[in-house]
C-alpha cells in the first residue's frame, strides 16, 4: 500500500492569501502559545511540588504560579488556536486524516482539558481561602490536573509526529479500522520521534518556567520580602539550568534517534546548520542573563530574559516548522498549492489585529497601574 | 470521498457534532449576554453608588468567568475540533472559505478573555469609569463574537450566492445573517437573564435586592423572548425551499419547531407574570424551571439547525456524506470506490483481483464470492451512509429503518434515495456498487415484526 495515495486532493477554493503569510501566523501562534503552555505544562507540576514539599520561600513561589495558572491556561487555550488555524489552511492534506485515525484520543483532548482546567480553579481558590491548609482533595485534583496536562501533550505530540509520518499511516489503518473506516483508536507510538518530542517540550517549558520566574520576582513580586527575590533568582537558575540539561539530552536523542538520514543531512548542511546549531544553542543565552542576576535582579535584565527565552520559543518554533516541511515533502508541498487571496477580509483581520494589540495593552497597563495602589471601596 | 470516515458504533460520528455543539450553546449564549449584562448593570450600580448590588455583581462575575471561560471557551474549541473530525471535507471548505473571519473572531475572542479576568481580578482596584470601560469592552468583543461566528453559521444553511463566486463577503452576509443574528443576540439576552435569576435565587438572600436583581434582568429577557421569536421567523422564511419542507415533512422536526415557539412563549409568560410584574416571586424552584425551559428551547433549536440541512452539511456546497455535488457525475461514471482516496487504496489492498489497470472494477467485485461482496457492501455503507445511519442498530439505524423491506424494495431506494426522502443524497457510485451496497443492507435488514394482524387472518 503506498501511503502518497492516501493524501487528500487540493481543496478547488486554493489558500486564501500567500503560503508564507499563513506560515508566519502559524509558527507566530505556535511561539505564542508556548509561553503560557509551557508554564502549565512543566509550571504546574512544579508549583504543585514546591507547594507540598517546597521551603517557605518555595510554597511562596508555589502560590505565586498556581495564582497565575487560570489566566495561564487560558492564555494558553486561547493562542492555541492560531498555529491550529493555520495548520489547517496550509496542511489540510495530511491535518484531518491523521487526527482522524487517532480520532477518540484527539477528541478526549477537550473533556481532559475542561476537567484539568476545573482542577486548576479548584486549587486556586482553595490556595486563595487558606494558603497554609489546602485540603487533601483540592490538592489531590491539583495534581491530577497536572498529569492530565502531560497526557494532553503527549496525545499532541502523537498528533503531530503523525502527520508527518504518512508511511505510518496503512498500518495503523489497516491494525484500527472496520470495513475501511477507522475506529479513530490508533495512537503513533511506534515512531521514533514521539517520546524524545514530548519529553524534548519538557525540557523546553523547564526553561520557560524559570524566565517566567525571574519576570515575575523582578516586576510583580513587589510585596515578597528580599530573601524571597533572591532565593527565588538562584532556583530559577537551577531550573533553568536543568531544563538545558533536558533538553540538550532529549534533543540529542530527537535529532541523532529519530531523524532519518536525508533529514540530519538537510537539517546538517549550509544554510540550515546554523538554524539548527543556533535552535541548540540559544538557551545558553537567557540562562546568562540568569546567572548574571544571581546576586540581585534587575529590571533590565530580568526583561531581556523574558525577550531572550521568547527569541529561544520563537527560533524553536522555526526549527519544527523547517523539519515538518522536510519531512512532509516526499508527500507533500503546501507552498505549490493555488493562492487565491481574500484581500478584503485580510487587510481588515490584520487592522483588528493591531487594533486588538493596542487595546490589550492598554487594558493590561491599567491593570498595572491599578495593581500598584491599595483596593478601593466597591 | 476525500478523507478516511470516522466509523463512531451505534452514535455515528456527526451525531457528536450535534452533542458538542448543544453543549456549547447552553454556555455561548450566556458569554455574550452575560457580559452585557454585566456591563450594563455594573454601570447602573457604579451610578447609583448601590454597593449591595456591586457585591453581588462581582459575585456573579466570578461565576459567569468560571462558567464561559473555562466550559464556553473549552467547549467552543470543541466543535471545531469534532467537525473536523466528523466533517473534514466540511472543514477543510469552510476553513479555506472563512479563515479570516476565524482570524478575526480570535482577535474578539483574546479581547474577551484578557477584558473578562481585568473586570474580574481588578474589581475594586480600577477607578469606576475604567472598570465600566472594560466590562463594555468584554461585552462588544463577545457580540462581535457572536455575529461573526453566525455569518459562519448562517452560511452553512443558506450560502446566498457564494456558490457561484466564491466571495468571501457574499458567503458571509448570506440570507441567513440577519435573522440568526437577530435570534442569537435575543437568546443572548434571554439566557444571561435566566442564568443571573438561577445564580441570584440561590446566592442572595436579602429581598430588595433580590428584587432588584428580578427587575433589572426582566426586561433584556423580555425583549431577548420577542427578538428570538422574531429572529426564528426570519430564520424560517430565509430558508432553502427543501429545507421549509423538510421542516414540513418529518413529524420529528415540525414538532420540534412548535415546541421551540411554546417554549418560548411560556417563559415569557413566566418571564412577564414573574420577574416583570411581580417581583419577589423568584425562588430556587422558579428559577429552575425557568432555567431549563431556555436551555430546552435553546438545545432543540440547534438540533433543528443540525436537522433541517440535509442532505448537506453545507447547503448546496457539501452533502453530509462529505461530496462536493459537482464530484457526484463522475463518482457514477468510474465509481464511488474508484473516486474515494481512501476507498480506491482499501479495495486496492483487500481485493487486489478486482482491480483492472489500477482501477477498481465493480464488475469484478460482484463476481467475488458473496461473503466479500457484503463487506465491500459495508465499506460502501461507511463511506457513503454512516453520516447519517447506523448499522443494525443505533442512531437512525438502517437495519430498522429497513426493517422488513423487500429486496427489490432496498435496491430501488440505493438507486435513487434522493427520490424516496428528498433529505437524503443522491446515490453517488454506478449501479454495480448499488448492488453491494444493497446485499449489505439486506444482510442487516431486520425482520417484519411479527404478530401484527392486518385483516387477512394471518
Amino acid at each position: 500500500m503506498d501511503p502518497k495515495f492516501l493524501i487528500s486532493p487540493s481543496s478547488p477554493l486554493g489558500l486564501p492569501a500567500s503560503f508564507w503569510f499563513i506560515e508566519l501566523f502559524k509558527v507566530l501562534g505556535f511561539t505564542l502559545h508556548m509561553v503560557p503552555m509551557h508554564l502549565w505544562y512543566a509550571g504546574l507540576i512544579l508549583a504543585l511540588f514546591l507547594r507540598s514539599k517546597g521551603s517557605e520561600n518555595g510554597k511562596c513561589l508555589g502560590a505565586r504560579l498556581m495564582n497565575a495558572m487560570p489566566i495561564l491556561v487560558a492564555a494558553g487555550v486561547n493562542f492555541g488556536i492560531v498555529p491550529l488555524l493555520f495548520t489547517q489552511v496550509a496542511y489540510y492534506k495530511v491535518f484531518y486524516a491523521s487526527t482522524i485515525l487517532m480520532a477518540w484520543p484527539w477528541f478526549s483532548i477537550i473533556p481532559m482539558l475542561t476537567i484539568a482546567y476545573y482542577g486548576v480553579y479548584i486549587y486556586a481558590t482553595a490556595l486563595r481561602k487558606d494558603s497554609d491548609r489546602i485540603p487533601p482533595i483540592s490538592q489531590a485534583v491539583g495534581w491530577v490536573s497536572g498529569f492530565i496536562f502531560l497526557a494532553i501533550g503527549f496525545l499532541f505530540s502523537n498528533q503531530f509526529s503523525l502527520m508527518v509520518r504518512i508511511n505510518a499511516w496503512p498500518g495503523l489503518w489497516q491494525k484500527t479500522s472496520l470495513a475501511g473506516a477507522p475506529l479513530g483508536i490508533a495512537l503513533n507510538l511506534s515512531d521514533p520521534s514521539l517520546w524524545p518530542r514530548w519529553l524534548l517540550m519538557f525540557g523546553l517549558a523547564l526553561t520557560t518556567t524559570a524566565a517566567y520566574i525571574v519576570w515575575d520576582t523582578a516586576f510583580f513580586a513587589s510585596k515578597e520580602s528580599d530573601a524571597y527575590k533572591c532565593w527565588a533568582i538562584r532556583f530559577a537558575q537551577r531550573v533553568y539550568s536543568f531544563g538545558i540539561l533536558w533538553f540538550a539530552v532529549f534533543g540529542s536523542w530527537y535529532v541523532f534517534g529519530s531523524w532519518t538520514e536525508d533529514l540530519r543531512r538537510e537539517m546538517f548542511s549550509i544554510p540550515l546548520v546554523y538554524q539548527t546549531a543556533l535552535t541548540a544553542i540559544v538557551p545558553a543565552l537567557p540562562w546568562l542573563l540568569i546567572t548574571a542576576q544571581r546576586r540581585r535582579i534587575t529590571p533590565m535584565l530580568a526583561l531581556l530574559t523574558g525577550l531572550a527565552q521568547f527569541g529561544v520559543l520563537a527560533l524553536n518554533a522555526v526549527s519544527r516548522q523547517t523539519v515538518q516541511n522536510a519531512e512532509l515533502r516526499p508527500y507533500l508541498n503546501p507552498s505549490a498549492e493555488a493562492v487565491k487571496t481574500q484581500w478584503g477580509p485580510l487587510i481588515l483581520f490584520l487592522v483588528l489585529f493591531a487594533a486588538g494589540i493596542a487595546v490589550v495593552c492598554w487594558m493590561v497597563g491599567k491593570a498595572l497601574e491599578a495593581s500598584r495602589k491599595p483596593a478601593m471601596a466597591g | 470521498m476525500h478523507y478516511p470516515w470516522w466509523y463512531v458504533p451505534f452514535l455515528t460520528a456527526p451525531m457528536l457534532i450535534a452533542i458538542v455543539s448543544v453543549l456549547h450553546m447552553f454556555v455561548s449564549h450566556y458569554a455574550v449576554g452575560g457580559g452585557l449584562f454585566l456591563a450594563v448593570e455594573t454601570r447602573y450600580a457604579y451610578r447609583n453608588q448601590n454597593r449591595n448590588y456591586l457585591a453581588y455583581l462581582k459575585d456573579h462575575a466570578w461565576f459567569f468567568i468560571l462558567v464561559t471561560v473555562v466550559y464556553g471557551a473549552i467547549t467552543g474549541v470543541g466543535i471545531w475540533w469534532t467537525i473536523g473530525l466528523a466533517s473534514p471535507l466540511a472543514t477543510e471548505t469552510l476553513i479555506h472559505a472563512f479563515v479570516f473571519g476565524w482570524a478575526m473572531e480570535y482577535v474578539f475572542f483574546v479581547l474577551e478573555i484578557a477584558s473578562a479576568f481585568i473586570f474580574y481580578y481588578y474589581w475594586g482596584r480600577l477607578e469606576a469609569r475604567t472598570h465600566q470601560v472594560i466590562g463594555w469592552i468584554y461585552g462588544i468583543s463577545a457580540w462581535i463574537s457572536l455575529v461573526l461566528i453566525t455569518g459562519i453559521t448562517g452560511f452553512m444553511l443558506n450560502p446566498g450566492s457564494w456558490p457561484r463566486n466564491h466571495n468571501f463577503w457574499l458567503g458571509f452576509l448570506n440570507p441567513q445573517f440577519l435573522p440568526q443574528t437577530l435570534a442569537r443576540t435575543g437568546g443572548s439576552f434571554l439566557l444571561a437573564s435566566l442564568y443571573v435569576y438561577l445564580h441570584a435565587s440561590f446566592k442572595v438572600k436579602e429581598a430588595d435586592l433580590r428584587r432588584l436583581i428580578e427587575r433589572r434582568s426582566a426586561r433584556p429577557a423580555l425583549l431577548g423572548a420577542v427578538l428570538v421569536v422574531l429572529g426564528g421567523l426570519g430564520w424560517f422564511v430565509f430558508l432553502p425551499e427543501s429545507a421549509k419542507a423538510a421542516l414540513a415533512a418529518a413529524s420529528v422536526l415540525n414538532v420540534l419547531m412548535v415546541v421551540i415557539f411554546a417554549i418560548t412563549a411560556a417563559v415569557f409568560v413566566m418571564l412577564y407574570m414573574g420577574p416583570y410584574r411581580n417581583p419577589g416571586w423568584l425562588s430556587p424552584g422558579f428559577a429552575i424551571l425557568l432555567f431549563a425551559f431556555g436551555m430546552g428551547a435553546i438545545g432543540t433549536g440547534e438540533f433543528l439547525r443540525e436537522a433541517v440541512r440535509k442532505p448537506y452539511i453545507l447547503y448546496n456546497v457539501v452533502l453530509g456524506n462529505q461530496i462536493l455535488p459537482e464530484e457526484i457525475p463522475k463518482l457514477r461514471k468510474e465509481g464511488y470506490l474508484e473516486g474515494g482516496t481512501w476507498t480506491k487504496v482499501f479495495i486496492k489492498a483487500q481485493y487486489p483481483q478486482a482491480m483492472t489497470d489500477d482501477n477498481v472494477d465493480p464488475a469484478k467485485l460482484l463476481a467475488l464470492p458473496n461473503a466479500d461482496q457484503v463487506k465491500v457492501g459495508e465499506v460502501l455503507f461507511k463511506y457513503h451512509c454512516n453520516d447519517c445511519h447506523a448499522g443494525q442498530m443505533g442512531y437512525s439505524a438502517l437495519g430498522q429503518a429497513t426493517q422488513g423491506w423487500t429486496p427489490e424494495m432496498i435496491r430501488a431506494v440505493v438507486k435513487e434515495p434522493e427520490k424516496t426522502r428528498f433529505f437524503m443524497p443522491p446515490w453517488c457510485g454506478n449501479d454495480d456498487e448499488a448492488e453491494l451496497l444493497s446485499k449489505y443492507i439486506l444482510s442487516i435488514t431486520l425482520p417484519h415484526p411479527s404478530g401484527m394482524y392486518y385483516g387477512n387472518g394471518k
